[in-house]
């Protein structure tokens, strides 16, 4: 049986490399990945306290969490596709319209 | 010899988290966006192999199906869209990534307080147990999609339909958002 902190450090490493990712990377597809990366990190911690606790509502919980996790690519790619259209560019920082 | 392969069975998880957190590490850092969807694919597929070793066969299942079948292939859709006619990124990080890392290596060494308590703690965290009137017939080891299935369409049937309608609302919104002005 895998010890619980494993997981939770791994979880835990995973997370914050997503949370960096997100806040320092300039290109709006990598900060998308990065979102995955950390759902993904929460899904595994899900997992794991169902193997802990023997029941099973954690996976069922990771499964509707994966469904999530594919509309909001879905949504998030199609946002990235119509700014290309029309800003020419997916660099986060040179969508500035609303800075004052 | 067969120690040691005795051992990667035993030390399967920490195997596969490594190298998932190796190919997230990939993702924050690369400077062109395929190998950053590319290292995206490895660190799914590890993280597929973490459930494998947790116990949740059908989840790794479902998660290689999910991400590396579905979500990878529609990232490499749209990088092979967007990037190909790009120059290569100028600047790969944002202006203010200094701060960003200050404040979240705060928020790890935080956290690693707590865990520190956690792990060498004189009172470790005991197994949770269900109730036995609970537990039966959800033995997730032996069959576990359908456990998985029974605890989905038992206990989370409501969560699951809303699934299906937040999916068929980000099917059509994705369609709406990324079609052309001129139809």
């Amino acid at each position: 049986m895998v010890n619980l902190n494993a997981v939770l450090l791994i979880s835990f490493a995973l997370f914050s490399i997503g949370i960096v990712g997100v806040l320092i990377r300039r290109n709006a597809l990598v900060i998308l990945m990065c979102v995955e990366l950390m759902l993904n990190a929460a899904n595994l911690n899900f997992i794991a306290f169902a193997r802990h606790s023997g029941s099973v509502s954690g996976q069922a919980f990771a499964l509707l969490v994966m469904g999530f996790a594919a509309a909001e690519v879905a949504v998030g790619l199609a946002l990235v596709v119509a700014l290309y259209r029309k800003r020419d560019t997916v660099q986060v920082d040179d969508i500035n319209l609303l800075k004052g | 010899m067969e120690h040691f392969i005795e051992t990667i069975g035993r030390n399967m998880f920490a195997i596969f988290g490594v190298m998932a957190l190796g190919g997230a590490a990939v993702v924050v850092a690369s400077r062109s966006a395929v190998h950053s969807v590319l290292a995206f694919l490895f660190a799914m597929l590890c993280i597929a192999g973490c459930f494998l070793s947790l116990e949740a066969e059908f989840l790794g299942m479902a998660q290689i199906l999910v991400y590396a079948g579905g979500i990878v292939v529609l990232f490499l859709f749209v990088v092979m869209l967007v990037e190909v006619t790009k120059a290569k990124e100028k600047e790969v990080f944002q202006l203010q990534s200094r701060y960003a890392i200050g404040a979240v290596l705060l928020g790890v060494a935080a956290f690693a307080a707590v865990f520190r308590k956690v792990i060498f703690g004189v009172a470790s965290p005991q197994a949770l147990k269900l109730p036995e009137n609970l537990a039966q017939g959800l033995n997730v080891a032996q069959q576990n999609a359908q456990a998985v299935s029974r605890g989905l369409f038992a206990g989370y049937l409501l969560p699951f339909e809303i699934l299906s309608v937040v999916l068929l609302v980000a099917l059509v919104g994705a369609v709406v958002l990324a079609k052309t002005e001129r139809v």
